[in-house]
C-alpha cells in the first residue's frame, strides 16, 4: 500500500525530527556535565581524566556560598510573598468584577513582555532615589514582580477547574464567605498553590537579568555570582555549579509532574 | 393553594420542613425584577409557593427559570421587588442565612470530602454538636437509601448515587425550601424515571416545599403540584399540570407543553365564553380566550394533540383531506405524518401497529378532527 | 436599612497587596521616564535639569545599530524557535504514551526553569573553540581548524533559540491541546492525507497559538542579556547589553533609562505589528 508506506515514512521522520530537537535541548546539559567531571582546567573535549575537584571548588568558593545563601533567602521570601499576592489577585480576577481590574491585570502581567533589564533598571533608579539601593527588600521586591505573573497564571488555571457551584452549594448550606474560602476554595486550590509556589521558587532562584541591576556585593544572588565568575575565570567550576543546578531543577520538575501534573498546570493537556 | 403533603407529620427522626409561622406562604415574590446589563432576564414577577408544595418552573433555556431560582437562593440580587421565605423578608439576606437547600444539575458534591462529610457540611456550619451531626447524617443517608456509603468519596459513586448524596446534603439542614436545578438532566433515561418517583416520594413524606427547575415538560407534568410556564423572562401561565396541559392560556404554552398539531382555521363567531372556528368546512367550538379581540373571518391557529386526531378513508364526510407522508414506528403506537391538502403537516398517533400495513406513504386519507379538546389562538404576529 | 448582600467578600484583602506590587511596577517605569528626561551629571547618581538631550543620543550609530540588530536577532530567533518548537509541541500533545508525554514535557520544559546564566555558560562549553562541537568535528576529521562559533551572531541565535524553545512549546501545545482530534479525523475521512489534513485543518486552527508563541519568544529574546553578552562577547551589541554598559558600568542612568525606554517601545511596537499582521492568520483559527 503506497499510502501506508508514505504515512509510515512520515511518521518515522517526524519522530526522528522530534528526537533530534530534544537532543538539541539536552545537548548543553549533557556537555556541561562532561565538562564538570573533566580534570583539565581548560574546557576541552573529550575529557581525558575524570575528577570531582571542580565540585569541591564550587562548593567552597566564597562568592558561591554567599550567593547560594542569598538566593535561598530571596527565593523563600519572594516566592512566598508572590504566592500570597498572586493567589488573592487570581481569586479576585476570576470571581469578582471591580474597578481598574483590566488595568491592574495588565500592569501585573507586564513583566512577561517588559524586558527584565528595564524592570531591573527601573527598580534600581527608584531604589537609588529613596536610598534603598541594593538592599534585600529591593531584591525581594524585584523577584516578586518578575515571578508574580507565573503565580497568577498557575492559580488562575487551578481556579478555572473549580466549579463555582461548589462555593454556591457551600453558601446555601450556611457557610459564610470566610468558611467557604477555608473549607472549599483553598483546599481545592491546594495543588495549584503548591505548583504556583514551586514555579515561583524555581524562577526566582534562577532570576538573573533584573537581579544583576538591583543586587550589590552583599546581596548578590547565585546567578549573579556565577555571571561574575564566568567573566573572570574560564575553568569548569561553573560547569560543576551548572550540573548541580540542572539536577535540582530537573528533580523538582519531575516531582511537580508526578504529583501535580505539569501538563495540567501548563494547560497543554489534550482536551478530548 | 392546597397542599396534600403538609398534613402528613414528618417521621420523627427525619428532617422535616421547618414549620412555618402562621401559615405564611413558603416563598413569596413581590414584583421581582432581574436585569443583566441591558437584558431583562426576569420581568416583574409575582409568585407564591405554598407550604409543602412541589412547584415547577418550566421553560426553554434562557426563559428566566434559573434566574428565578438563583434569586430565591440568594445567589443573585433582585433589581426590584421583594422576596419572602416563610414570611421573612430575605431580599438582601445572603444565601448562607436563607436556610434553603439546593441540588445542582451536576450535584456540586465537594470532591475533597467523603459522603458523610458532604452531608454533614451544613450542620458543621451551624455548629451542631458532633454526635447530633452523626445521627442526622445517618438518618439522611438512610432516607436516600445510601446507608453504608458514608466513607466513600463522591468520585466513587454513580450519577444516581451522587444525586442522592446531594439531596441528603440539602435536606439534612431542614431547609425552609428545597431548590432543584435540573437535577435529572445528567442521568440516563432509565435511572431518571426511577429517581423522579423516589424524589417525589421523599418530598411528600417530608412535606418540604420544593421549587423545581426543568426544561422537560414530561418531568414537570408528572411531578408537580403546580407548574409555572416561563418564556423570555416572563411567567406565561401558572396552574396545575392538568390546567396547563388541557387549557393552555397562550400560543407559547400550547406549543411547549406536549406534542401538538397546528391546523389553519378561520374565526366564525365569538359569543361570550365560546367561539366557533372553521377548519375548511368543519365547525368546532373552542374557548373564546384570546380570540375575543379577533374579528369574525380572521385567520386563527387551531391546536390539537396527535392522539386526538383520527384517520379515515379519503373522502369520508366530516374529515380533512390529507396524504400520508411517513409512518414512524413507536412501539405501542404509530406516528402517522400526513400533509394537509391546504398545506402544513400533522402527526396522528394511531394505536397498535395496524396502520403500518394499511397506509403506505402517498395514500390519500381523511383526517378526523375531534369535537372537544381543541384550543385556538390568533396567528403569530 | 437592611444590610446589603456582600457580593465580593474579602475584595480589599485580595486586591490591596496586588495594588501595592502594581504601584511598584508603575513607580519603576515612572522613574525610568523621569531619568530619561533629565540631564546626566558625570560622576553622580543625581540628575541635572530637564532635558530632551538623552533622546538625541538614540541617533548615535552604535545605538541605532544595536536597535536594528536587536529586532533582527529577536525576529530570527522567534521564527526559528517556531519551526523547531512546533513538531515538539505536536508530538507532546498527540503522543498516546503517558511516559513518552512526560519525558517530552520534562525535556522541553526544564530549560525554562534553568537560569539564563547556566544555559549560556553551557552553550559556551558547546560552542567554544575547544568546545564540544569543534572537538567532535575535529575528532572525526571533518575540520582541522576550529570553526568560530563563539562571538558570532549564529552562536547567539542558537543559544537564544534554546532559551525560548520551552515557552514556545508550551504555548503551541496549549493551542494544539484544545483542537479536537476529530477535526483531523474528519479531514482524513474526507480523503485528505495526513499532511493535507494537518495543513488544511490543524495548522490553521493552531494559528492563535503560533502568534502567541512567536510574540512571547520575541519578547523573551528581547529581554535576554547574559546570552548576547557572554556568547556575543561584546561583538554583538543589543539593547540589553548597551543598557547594562551605560547603567552599571558608566552609571549613566539617564541615557540607560532612555535607551531601555526606547527598547520597550520598540519591543511593544514590533509585537503590536506582528499581531496586526497576523490577524488574518489568527482569524483562520476561528476564535
Amino acid at each position: 500500500m503506497r499510502r501506508g508506506l508514505s504515512t509510515q515514512i512520515l511518521g518515522i521522520s517526524g519522530k526522528l525530527l522530534v528526537g533530534l530537537i530534544l537532543a538539541f535541548v539536552v545537548l548543553p546539559a549533557f556537555v556541561v556535565t562532561l565538562a564538570a567531571f573533566n580534570d583539565r582546567a581548560i574546557l576541552s573535549f573529550p575529557p581525558t581524566k575524570y575528577s570531582t575537584r571542580w565540585f569541591t571548588r564550587a562548593l567552597t568558593y566564597r562568592d558561591f556560598q554567599t550567593g547560594l545563601w542569598n538566593s535561598l533567602v530571596v527565593t523563600a521570601w519572594a516566592s512566598t510573598i508572590a504566592l500570597a499576592v498572586g493567589t488573592g489577585f487570581a481569586i479576585a480576577l476570576k470571581r469578582y468584577r471591580f474597578r481598574f481590574k483590566a488595568g491592574l491585570e495588565g500592569v501585573l502581567l507586564s513583566p512577561l513582555i517588559v524586558p527584565h533589564f528595564t524592570i531591573g533598571l527601573g527598580l534600581l533608579v527608584l531604589a537609588t532615589g529613596i536610598g534603598a539601593a541594593r538592599g534585600f527588600p529591593v531584591v525581594v521586591l524585584t523577584h516578586v514582580i518578575v515571578v508574580l505573573p507565573f503565580v497568577i497564571r498557575s492559580v488562575y488555571i487551578s481556579l478555572q477547574n473549580i466549579d463555582e457551584r461548589l462555593e454556591l452549594a457551600a453558601a446555601s448550606l450556611g457557610a459564610r464567605p470566610g468558611r467557604v474560602l477555608g473549607t472549599i476554595t483553598l483546599p481545592l486550590l491546594a495543588p495549584g498553590l503548591v505548583s504556583g509556589w514551586l514555579f515561583a521558587a524555581i524562577l526566582s532562584f534562577n532570576e538573573f537579568t533584573a537581579s544583576l541591576f538591583v543586587t550589590g556585593q552583599v546581596t548578590q544572588t547565585l546567578p549573579v555570582a556565577m555571571y561574575g565568575y564566568v567573566r573572570e575565570f574560564a575553568d569548569p567550576t561553573l560547569a560543576a555549579v551548572s550540573v548541580i543546578y540542572i539536577a535540582v531543577t530537573a528533580t523538582l520538575l519531575i516531582v511537580a509532574n508526578t504529583f501535580l501534573g505539569l501538563g495540567k498546570v501548563l494547560n497543554v493537556e489534550q482536551g478530548r | 393553594m392546597l397542599s396534600k403533603a403538609v398534613d402528613l407529620p414528618p417521621p420523627a427522626s427525619l428532617p422535616g420542613a421547618a414549620a412555618s409561622p402562621r401559615g405564611n406562604p413558603a416563598v413569596r415574590l413581590d414584583g421581582v425584577v432581574k436585569r443583566f446589563g441591558a437584558v431583562t432576564a426576569l420581568e416583574e414577577t409575582w409568585l407564591q409557593v405554598e407550604q409543602g408544595e412541589f412547584l415547577t418552573l418550566l421553560g426553554p433555556s434562557g426563559c428566566g427559570k434559573t434566574t428565578l431560582l438563583n434569586l430565591m437562593a440568594g445567589f443573585l440580587e433582585a433589581d426590584a421587588g421583594e422576596i419572602f421565605i416563610g414570611g421573612d423578608l430575605v431580599t438582601a439576606t445572603p444565601p448562607y442565612e436563607r436556610e434553603i437547600g439546593i441540588v445542582f444539575q451536576n450535584y456540586a458534591l465537594f470532591p475533597h470530602m467523603s459522603v458523610a462529610k458532604n452531608v454533614g457540611y451544613g450542620l458543621r456550619m451551624r455548629g451542631v454538636p458532633k454526635r447530633e451531626i452523626a445521627e442526622r447524617v445517618d438518618a439522611a443517608l438512610a432516607l436516600v437509601k445510601l446507608t453504608g456509603f458514608a466513607d466513600r468519596s463522591p468520585r466513587q459513586l454513580s450519577g444516581g448515587q451522587q444525586q442522592r448524596v446531594a439531596l441528603a446534603r440539602a435536606l439534612v439542614i431542614r431547609p425552609r425550601v428545597l431548590l432543584l436545578d435540573e437535577p435529572f438532566s445528567a442521568l440516563d433515561k432509565n435511572l431518571r424515571g426511577a429517581m423522579q418517583v423516589e424524589l417525589k416520594e421523599i418530598q411528600r413524606r417530608l412535606g418540604v416545599t420544593t421549587v423545581f427547575v426543568t426544561h422537560d415538560q414530561g418531568e414537570a407534568l408528572s411531578m408537580s403540584d403546580r407548574i409555572v410556564v416561563m418564556s423570555a423572562g416572563r411567567v406565561r401561565q401558572l396552574g396545575t399540570p392538568d390546567q396547563i396541559y388541557r387549557h393552555p392560556q397562550d400560543r407559547f404554552v400550547a406549543g411547549f407543553i406536549g406534542d401538538v398539531n397546528l391546523l389553519p382555521g378561520r374565526l366564525e363567531a365569538c359569543a361570550g365564553e365560546r367561539a366557533t372556528v372553521a377548519i375548511r368546512d368543519l365547525r368546532r367550538e373552542v374557548a373564546a380566550g384570546a380570540l375575543s379581540t379577533c374579528a369574525a373571518g380572521a385567520a386563527v391557529d387551531v391546536f390539537v394533540r396527535p392522539d386526538h386526531l383520527g384517520i379515515r378513508p379519503a373522502g369520508e364526510a366530516g374529515t380533512l383531506p390529507a396524504q400520508v407522508a411517513a409512518l414512524v414506528y413507536q412501539g405501542t403506537h404509530i406516528d402517522l405524518h400526513a400533509d394537509l391538502d391546504e398545506g402544513g403537516r400533522v402527526v396522528v398517533r394511531v394505536p397498535g401497529q395496524g396502520a403500518l400495513a394499511t397506509y403506505a406513504p402517498g395514500t390519500p386519507v381523511g383526517l378526523l378532527v375531534p369535537q372537544g379538546g381543541l384550543v385556538a389562538f390568533p396567528p403569530e404576529a | 436599612m437592611k444590610p446589603a448582600i456582600r457580593r465580593r467578600p474579602f475584595l480589599p484583602l485580595f486586591v490591596t497587596p496586588a495594588v501595592l506590587v502594581a504601584a511598584a511596577i508603575v513607580a519603576a517605569m515612572v522613574a525610568i521616564l523621569r531619568y530619561s528626561l533629565h540631564a546626566y551629571v558625570p560622576g553622580s547618581l543625581d540628575v541635572g535639569g530637564f532635558t530632551l538631550e538623552n533622546f538625541s543620543d538614540l541617533t548615535r550609530p552604535i545605538v541605532l545599530r544595536a536597535l536594528r540588530d536587536t529586532v533582527l536577532i529577536c525576529f530570527e530567533t522567534a521564527l526559528i524557535t517556531l519551526f523547531v518548537g512546533y513538531p515538539v509541541a505536536y508530538a507532546l500533545v498527540r503522543t498516546r504514551s503517558i511516559l513518552l508525554k512526560s519525558i517530552i514535557l520534562i525535556i522541553a520544559v526544564t530549560p525554562l526553569f534553568l537560569g539564563e546564566v547556566v544555559r549560556t555558560y553551557a552553550w559556551t562549553v558547546v560552542l567554544g573553540n575547544t568546545g564540544f562541537v569543534n572537538a567532535s568535528l575535529r575528532q572525526i576529521g571533518l575540520i582541522d581548524r576550529p570553526i568560530q562559533l563563539m562571538f558570532t551572531e549564529l552562536g547567539v541565535i542558537v543559544a537564544l533559540v534554546h532559551v525560548t524553545l520551552p515557552v514556545m512549546v508550551i504555548m503551541l501545545a496549549a493551542a494544539l491541546a484544545h483542537i479536537d482530534r476529530d477535526y483531523e479525523r474528519a479531514a482524513q475521512s474526507l480523503g485528505a492525507g495526513p499532511v493535507r489534513a494537518f495543513l488544511t485543518v490543524t495548522l490553521p486552527l493552531s494559528m492563535p497559538g503560533v502568534v502567541a508563541g512567536f510574540t512571547t519568544a520575541f519578547a523573551w529574546t528581547f529581554s535576554a542579556f547574559a546570552t548576547p553578552q557572554v556568547i556575543g562577547g561584546g561583538k554583538i551589541g543589543v539593547v540589553s547589553t548597551l543598557v547594562y554598559q551605560l547603567g552599571l558600568s558608566s552609571f549613566n542612568f539617564p541615557v540607560a533609562a532612555t535607551l531601555s525606554l526606547a527598547g520597550l517601545v520598540l519591543a511593544l511596537g514590533t509585537m503590536w505589528l506582528v499581531r496586526r499582521a497576523a490577524r488574518p492568520l489568527e482569524a483562520l483559527g476561528g476564535h
